[in-house]
């Protein structure tokens, strides 16, 4: 028979992980929705199951050693409405699933969902976020491309749970964050598309570029980004061909219920282009 | 007296906001069990053994051979099984029930259920014709050979589901011989006389009522018949009450939905650039039964010439059997399919012969007292020129046709004009459903409105109740119009093919009429109507020559859309819509039915995506099967004309159907004006406007 367990404390949630396994469930927007049942009979979860929502000790966002940081429980909505969350997760939440899931739903459970068309996590993968794994061991601080192995993979332990993320301050003096959903809200994205840059005495001193859902996870390339570094604006835009050929190979979808492989990898492109070329 | 479209609340509207109405899921009865379907997991094939598990007490299954009557649904076309006996034709096709009272249990029963088929290949192309229809009107044949010119475009149009908000659920009571469903339906007499065949039962032993409907468009008209039909026959077998409500997964994957089609359309043009003559071949994707599928063949035959009036046309169509879901009944019933498809020729045309889109139609655009597609006469006056007029006045649309084609800008404008003929089709409700309705006054002078309507949101218990009202001239209070149950009301027919406030508000203004001259307060009376076909429509149903309904309703839809040129995504700018549906019974309701129809008919033609994939669904829940949100709809801007209708009750035509079918046309036309490149398929979706502005022609 599957447990049940609601923590009343964080350090409760620690100890409990250390005894046994449990299935970790927030907002419940995708567990409860993969996990669902015939009307009127529990969602069929295989495991004991942790529900954290209402430890209000993880829901905070603050502003620490150049990081804001944002506790695992806090609801998307909340994000959102926080003045120290950086403009370009405000704009992946802020067209993400529907009002009443983004109550619900929070980015801890993108991660730990770990799906390539997770909302926040081409933002996540841009802004360098680091994720704060804590265990009654202690904790651990790992860059989110660390975290996240494939779809639906992660190296998170039986014992650990996310505690936080911390998003290095960073600025840009152009971004854009790009869904393409099957329609204008509560959709999934069939791609999306994160760029920023950082230009400064007309020398790019950042260029950051993610894509979502068109591998088996975030696609992020430092190796690529860093060729354009120091680059003058014209000359990063004249590129823009070079930088399109660059991201090329490693654009990948596949084809699926929700659209094809073709249109992905020629939007995903084409987004890349029109931030470029529009800078 | 008020005018009869002043608006009122509907009379459920406190009810369902409360969330105090009782829908088929919040019924439970003492004792009651549960069933669950267990069906076919190939797409065609025999079944060579069935192996069950060793049923707990309680615990029993249902199939074929518990049928008393015969194993046929009854409806129109008696093709479809209510269980499979020794083969199946489609993944989900419905074998047995496992029926007991734990749902947990129950489905482990139905994981332990093992099945053998012998696999046979299915088909899933446009080869296996089942019903082949063809009608003439004038000489096609004279016109193509001396024509100058032949111009030729082939059209596609894919599924569409209903997804009403409340899947398909019913319950069923036994006491005695007595069997009572309940549930979520449009028609409660095809249900009973399916029931009745299937149990081969006494017209006195079953029972249908209907419960508080979540939404119907045409998906709850012949498919509740199949699950009452095996309900009934699983309370027959067990003694207990049943209760079955699909999850969503399983009502998208099994339930009927609109027809996928293939559409051929020729013209023949003379050296004066006329349209000589039509020529439409279509075919419909029936999935694995025909049921329904001929009478929607018909319908959408006969609107192969929409709004237009072609001298000589020769039309062909077929109904294919495939090894796929069955289709059916969905709101415009064949119509929308055919209507894009010659709303897009129209324009395919005008190209073509490098004249005016809006020239051209004008030219064609049907007129009172032209001959319609099958030789009868449209009899009503036409304002077609005055609506259109309208239309394109509070769209500006001449201005912003000429800017979109001049300015480097993915906007689009695009203008569909249709008609929908009211009722059913050819002399079905004289000879068919031959409808009867009552009207009981009380001792306390309260009058009850006795009918098989069914209101699945489209607000019909408040305007018949408002009907009567008028007619007697009593209050609103006064009228009492109870959900149908067939022990009470008499047969008035099916709630479909935008017949009810026409056909059956007709006979219930009539009967109110009766009512108030034989008026004497404080006595009980009842008075009845029956249908009687006007004298001067006439039909030949074997050569599709006549009057194909008895009226129609004509509509304009302008939508504007701009097209993303690096995504390929459609943004709905605006929409505007002007109706003929005669006189509006409540403008309030009309609107509603106005703004979901035209959403309704937009989304099928932009938006909705679902595929069939080695004969099963693959978008089957509403994550992947993407309908308009709020978000996703423009301004709608509606605009209703009066233009009575005299045989309809205060002037009403039908509504229903209208708002919904020329959606699909009006939105691709809007996008094929946005990406210079002609579209010949629906959903006109972004991976096809990606292809189109690859590869398309101008």
């Amino acid at each position: 028979m599957v447990k049940n367990v609601i923590p009343v404390s964080y350090s409760e949630a620690l100890d409990l992980l250390n005894e046994r396994p449990f299935k970790i469930i927030a907002g419940g927007t995708d567990l409860m929705v993969q996990r669902r049942s015939w009307a009127q009979t529990p969602p069929k979860f295989s495991e004991d199951v942790l529900y954290i929502f209402n430890l209000e000790e993880l829901k905070y966002i603050k502003e620490v050693d150049g990081y804001i940081v944002i506790g695992s429980t806090t609801p998307v909505e909340d994000v959102l409405k926080n003045k120290l969350t950086p403009n370009l997760l405000k704009a992946a939440i802020s067209i993400m699933a529907s009002p009443a899931l983004r109550n619900m739903a929070t980015i801890a459970g993108n991660i730990g969902n770990a799906s390539p068309a997770g909302d926040t996590l081409p933002i996540l993968y841009t802004l360098d976020a680091i994720i704060v794994l804590e265990s009654i061991e202690g904790i651990r601080e790992l860059p989110i491309k660390d975290v996240i192995t494939g779809p639906g993979k992660h190296i998170i332990k039986q014992n650990e749970i996310i505690k936080e993320l911390k998003l290095p301050i960073s600025v840009f003096t152009n971004s854009a964050f790009e869904k393409v959903g099957g329609r204008k809200a509560d959709a999934i994205s069939k791609v999306s598309f994160t760029g920023a840059v950082n230009i400064k005495d007309n020398k790019v001193l950042d260029f950051r570029i993610a894509f979502g859902a068109v591998s088996a996870t975030i696609l992020r390339r430092k190796d690529l980004e860093e060729k354009y570094v120091g680059l003058t604006k014209d000359e990063l835009i004249g590129k823009v061909d070079e930088i399109v050929a660059d991201y090329d190979p490693f654009v990948r979808p596949i084809d699926d219920q929700r659209s094809n492989k073709e249109y992905r990898k020629t939007v995903a492109l084409n987004l890349l282009r029109n931030f470029i070329e529009t800078l | 007296m008020k005018d009869i479209t002043t608006s009122v609340l509907k009379i459920d509207n406190e009810e369902k906001s409360k969330g105090s109405a009782i829908y088929v899921s919040d019924i439970t009865i003492p004792g009651m069990y549960y069933a669950k379907t267990v069906r076919s997991t190939i797409s065609k094939g025999k079944i060579q053994k069935i192996t069950l598990p060793e049923m707990p007490e309680n615990y029993t299954i249902v199939d074929y051979k518990d049928i008393p009557g015969k194993n046929i649904v009854r409806i129109i076309f008696e093709d479809q099984k209510i269980f499979a006996e020794d083969e199946v034709t489609y993944y989900g096709e419905p074998i047995m029930l496992v029926v007991g009272p734990d749902k947990l249990i129950i489905e482990e029963l139905v994981k332990q259920i093992k099945i053998e088929y012998i696999e046979e290949t299915p088909v899933f192309e446009y080869v296996n014709s089942a019903i082949n229809y063809n009608f003439k009107k004038g000489d096609a044949k004279s016109a193509f050979e001396n024509a100058d010119k032949v111009i030729k475009y082939d059209y596609v149009t894919g599924y569409q589901e209903q997804l009403y908000i409340e899947p398909q659920g019913m319950v069923v009571d036994i006491e005695g011989d007595k069997v009572t469903l309940t549930g979520s339906l449009q028609c409660p007499y095809y249900v009973k006389n399916a029931v009745l065949s299937a149990l081969d039962a006494k017209d006195s032993e079953v029972r249908v009522i209907q419960a508080v409907v979540g939404g119907a468009f045409g998906g709850k008209e012949e498919f509740p018949s199949l699950t009452t039909t095996q309900l009934a026959v699983a309370a027959k077998k067990i003694g207990k009450p049943i209760k079955m409500i699909y999850e969503r997964e399983e009502d998208m994957e099994v339930t009927t939905k609109r027809h996928p089609s293939k559409i051929n359309m020729e013209a023949a043009i003379s050296k004066d650039k006329e349209i000589l003559a039509f020529r439409a071949n279509v075919g419909l994707d029936a999935g694995a039964n025909i049921g329904l599928s001929g009478v929607v063949l018909s319908r959408a035959l006969i609107a192969c010439t929409g709004a237009y009036t072609i001298d000589d046309i020769e039309v062909n169509g077929d109904v294919f059997l495939t090894n796929t879901v069955p289709n059916g009944a969905y709101r415009g019933f064949g119509a929308p399919q055919m209507l894009f498809a010659v709303e897009m020729f129209m324009h395919h045309i005008a190209k073509e012969i490098d004249c005016d889109p809006l020239k051209l139609r004008l030219r064609y655009l049907s007129k009172q007292g032209d001959a319609t597609s099958t030789q009868g006469t449209f009899n009503d006056p036409i304002i077609m020129n005055d609506m259109i007029k309208k239309a394109m006045k509070e769209s500006d649309y001449k201005a912003k046709k000429i800017k979109y084609a001049k300015e480097d800008v993915y906007k689009g404008i695009g203008m569909s004009w249709f008609l929908h003929g009211c009722g059913f089709t050819g002399s079905g409700e004289s000879t068919h459903i031959n409808a009867l309705v009552k009207l009981r006054k009380d001792k306390n002078d309260k009058v009850h409105i006795l009918i098989a309507a069914v209101d699945m949101g489209q607000g019909i218990r408040t305007t018949m109740m408002k009907i009567v009202s008028q007619v007697l001239d009593i209050p609103l209070e006064q009228t009492v119009y109870d959900l149908p149950n067939t022990d009470l009301v008499p047969d008035s027919g099916p709630t479909v093919a935008s017949r009810t406030i026409m056909i059956v508000g007709g006979l219930v203004a009539r009967a109110a009429k009766q009512l108030k001259e034989n008026w004497t307060p404080g006595e009980e009376l009842t008075v009845s109507e029956r249908y009687k076909q006007p004298e001067y429509i006439k039909w030949d149903e074997d050569n599709f020559v006549g009057d194909a309904y008895p009226a129609y309703s004509w509509g304009v839809n302008i939508v504007e859309v701009e097209v993303c040129p690096v995504t390929y995504q459609v943004t709905l700018q605006h929409v505007w819509s002007v109706y003929d549906v005669g006189k509006a019974i409540d403008e309030r309701i009309i609107m509603g039915q106005a703004d979901g129809g035209i959403m309704q008919g937009i989304g099928y033609g932009y938006l909705e995506v679902m595929n069939s994939k080695d004969g099963r669904i693959q978008q089957k829940n509403v994550t992947d099967y993407i309908i308009p949100t709020s978000v996703d709809s423009p301004p709608l801007d509606t605009y209703l004309m009066d233009n009575p209708y005299p045989l309809g009750p205060y002037g009403a035509k039908g509504a229903g159907e209208l708002t919904l079918v020329g959606g699909a046309p009006a939105v691709a036309l809007a996008i094929e004006e946005a990406i210079g490149k002609k579209i010949h398929k629906i959903p006109v979706t972004p991976e096809y406007i990606m292809e189109l502005m690859k590869n398309g022609k101008n």
